[in-house]
């Protein structure tokens, strides 16, 4: 195990936590675990809360009521040591060499001499950036800048690594590169909390998520709990025939139409197996009948917009 | 302490690497020679000569011929009665200043103007074509009743009145020579003139507070280095102020803050750019001492070969050590305060503008000194020299002339560290709070909530 302080149930504990900045609540009665060894979301809409939860994680600020444990203890200076953070404001030393650059930050980090050069070359390596050890870091393009900024939150082999959107604006080879890698850091057994609105990306290496919006958590837990509880009431959809049952309000409220296909939102209430058992008394051929998951897109907009 | 020292070689290397730092260290002497003393130079050089005509309208040739000998060997000052110009201080300093550009003028050209014309209109109106016509540049007439009537005064015509050094030059040959001519006529002989007009000098002995008298001194030294270590403190600041400001405000404007607050706590950011900065500073009036010091050594050797005299300064050694420290405190005081101002602003440019009161509040500091030397045991003087922003130039006035008892120096220190240490405090709260809110100037109630929130 890579925790060398033992077992915690919880790599991160956030109990009831408000910050507020004059009127403006930013973070409200907060509350979330983040288990060790797993990738956790942390989502929802631009001005929601996540930045400013970060922020208290990794003690730039404190929060005004409530508390936090990381690893199990209230933050030291010691113990910023053991987090990688990458912020969503990324900035480096422009007339800085990049090599220079990463060494300073390991210093930051109490890593020093021989070491950090060797963790520098490895992770240069890694993401494909050894010939520009040497550059300014205003010769780089953003994306070399990001994957540069990405290598600072890691070179200290830290325990908990909080990305904030991390993958925005770069070129898809470079999103699954970025991806492998914090997956094999999740496979290090490193825990990993990731803060995006991309839904997609979310759904792809998250383990668990938190959902939060205007200040407040809405919905937290592993993704299968989350997608469960949401329900199963979209059926994805294909016949031919007579098309008469899908215009009972009783049985279905919304018919989204493909190229061949056709996605049907249940009515409340309504059971799928009464709207095949009718489609089939019409008279349709029935090609495709599946109950579709929400996808956390789905969850998100439902969610964001039932709170509007 | 790993993490504070690795923020100042950062700070440190990154600086003394830069061709900013190696082009202006080695420009650096030569434009403060350029900027102080070329103006001085081309305002006192004179290319020309003056062509100046002279119409004496006494009776003989004797004022003339005394005019023209004081206006082309003018320098007999020595002869000459001070007794007159020591009327008041500005005169006096007055008369320094024109004996200085006298050096650099242009000859002036004497020729007695005969006058053909008979009043005194016509003679003007010729000489006024002559001038036209540039033959000559300027005539003086001197009437006739010069001698016996004191209200009786010369008069020059030029066109170009703008050359006052050239005028101040004239004028004095006038009266120097009308002044002599006057005396001789009231019956003093040429030799008691020369010696009745020999000047007084006096001669000043310091007595310390033990009541002993000291040997025969000059006051310059207690004059003079208050003002070289205020100028020094000045100059510093005003070549390192802006280099802290932009060194504060360099994270916000890359946004590396964030990273680093999840590294290190702000007020060791802020004490590690301080020194890293101060370091440079350092760095760079150290060469500058070097060459300077080369330059003297070199000059002082060149003197002592040719038989000059060395000026040997009659000052303790903890004289120089007072004036180290209080230099050092004077130069952290003002850091700080740009340091607090890089806190408070997101841009360097809106920091300039924050900071300007900075340079008045040393300005400030250096008019007061004048007061406190004349009066340096005042109680305005001891109290002033206690407030932390006046105190590094106040004290060391108080210093080099009356040292004052050693606690108050001790406690002008102590105030000035803690205000440093304040001021460092409070620039560090700024910071990390101002920090979270990018793009906007912080103000002065926020900064007070902020400073007591976090």
């Amino acid at each position: 195990m890579s925790h060398p302080n033992g077992y915690h149930e919880t790599t991160v504990q956030v109990d009831q936590v408000t910050k507020s900045f004059g009127e403006f609540t930013a973070v409200n009665q907060l509350s979330l675990s983040v288990r060790p060894g797993r990738i956790y979301g942390l989502l929802g809409p631009n001005g929601a809360g996540k930045t400013t939860t970060i922020r208290m994680i990794v003690n730039i600020t404190a929060p005004d009521s409530g508390n936090i444990k990381i690893f199990g203890k209230q933050i030291t200076p010691e113990l910023q040591d053991r987090i990688g953070y990458l912020p969503e404001e990324r900035g480096l030393y422009k007339k800085m060499k990049v090599g220079e650059q990463l060494k300073f930050f390991a210093e930051l980090k109490n890593i020093n001499g021989k070491e950090a050069d060797q963790r520098i070359d490895k992770w240069l390596a890694r993401l494909k950036l050894s010939e520009w050890k040497l550059k300014k870091s205003m010769e780089l393009s953003k994306g070399m800048q990001q994957k540069i900024q990405f290598i600072t939150a890691v070179l200290h082999e830290p325990d908990l690594i909080i990305l904030d959107e991390p993958f925005s604006g770069l070129d898809p080879v470079n999103v699954e590169l970025l991806k492998d890698v914090v997956l094999e850091l999740k496979a290090a057994g490193k825990t990993i909390i990731f803060s995006t609105h991309q839904m997609e990306v979310a759904e792809e290496i998250c383990d668990d998520i938190c959902l939060i919006n205007r200040s407040r958590k809405v919905l937290e837990g592993s993704i299968r709990q989350v997608r469960q509880s949401f329900g199963r009431n979209t059926v994805a959809l294909r016949f031919e025939g007579d098309e008469s049952v899908l215009s009972d309000p009783a049985m279905v409220t919304k018919v989204e139409r493909h190229a061949d296909e056709m996605e049907v939102l249940l009515a409340e209430g309504a059971d799928a197996q009464i709207l095949l058992k009718r489609l089939v008394a019409a008279g349709a051929v029935v090609g495709k009948f599946e109950m579709m998951e929400p996808s956390l897109n789905d969850i998100f907009i439902a969610k964001v917009t039932e709170a509007a | 302490m790993t993490k504070f020292l690795a923020i100042v070689k950062r700070e440190y290397i990154q600086r003394v690497r830069s061709k900013l730092f190696v082009v202006m260290t080695i420009l650096g002497p030569i434009l403060l020679m350029v900027f102080t003393v070329v103006p001085g130079l081309l305002m006192s050089i004179k290319t020309e000569d003056t062509r100046l005509g002279i119409v004496d309208q006494t009776s003989g040739t004797k004022v003339f011929d005394a005019v023209r000998d004081s206006l082309v060997k003018p320098d007999r000052r020595d002869s000459n009665p001070k007794a007159e110009m020591v009327e008041s201080l500005n005169a006096n300093s007055k008369e320094r200043v024109e004996r200085a550009n006298q050096a650099f003028t242009g000859r002036i050209l004497v020729s007695k103007l005969e006058s053909s014309a008979g009043s005194e209109d016509e003679i003007k109106r010729e000489l006024n074509n002559k001038i036209v016509k540039d033959e000559i540049d300027g005539y003086l007439i001197i009437p006739p009743d010069i001698l016996e009537n004191s209200g009786a005064s010369p008069s020059f015509y030029s066109k170009n009145l703008s050359d006052l050094p050239t005028q101040a030059q004239i004028e004095r040959a006038i009266n120097d020579a009308v002044r002599k001519l006057r005396l001789t006529a009231a019956g003093v002989s040429e030799e008691a003139l020369d010696r009745l007009s020999k000047p007084v000098n006096l001669e000043v002995y310091p007595v310390n507070e033990k009541g002993e008298q000291g040997g025969r001194a000059s006051g310059i030294a207690g004059f003079a280095i208050p003002f070289i270590v205020a100028f020094l403190i000045y100059i510093t600041v005003l070549l390192y102020g802006q280099v802290i400001l932009g060194a504060v405000v360099e994270e916000k404007e890359t946004r590396i803050a964030e990273i680093l607050f999840s590294s290190v706590k702000s007020g060791t950011l802020m004490l590690g750019k301080l020194i890293g900065v101060s370091l440079v500073a350092v760095t760079q009036l150290g060469i500058w001492a070097a060459a300077f010091g080369l330059v003297v050594t070199y000059g002082l050797a060149a003197m002592s070969s040719r038989g000059l005299d060395q000026i040997p300064l009659h000052l303790p050694a903890v004289f120089f050590i007072y004036l180290f420290v209080f230099f050092a405190l004077g130069y952290f005081i003002y850091a700080t305060l740009y340091v607090l101002v890089g806190s408070m602003v997101t841009t360097t440019q809106e920091g300039g503008q924050v900071a300007m009161p900075i340079i008045f509040l040393l300005m400030a500091g250096l008019y007061l000194a004048f007061p406190v030397m004349r009066s340096p045991n005042s109680s305005f003087a001891t109290w002033l020299s206690l407030v932390p922003f006046f105190s590094p130039i106040v004290m060391v006035v108080r210093v080099v002339t009356q040292t004052p008892p050693f606690w108050q120096i001790a406690l002008s220190l102590l105030i000035g560290l803690v205000t440093v240490i304040g001021l460092l405090w409070v620039a560090a709260r700024v910071y990390r709070v101002g920090m979270l809110m990018y793009g906007k100037k912080a103000t002065i109630p926020e900064m007070l909530r902020w400073v007591r929130q976090s």
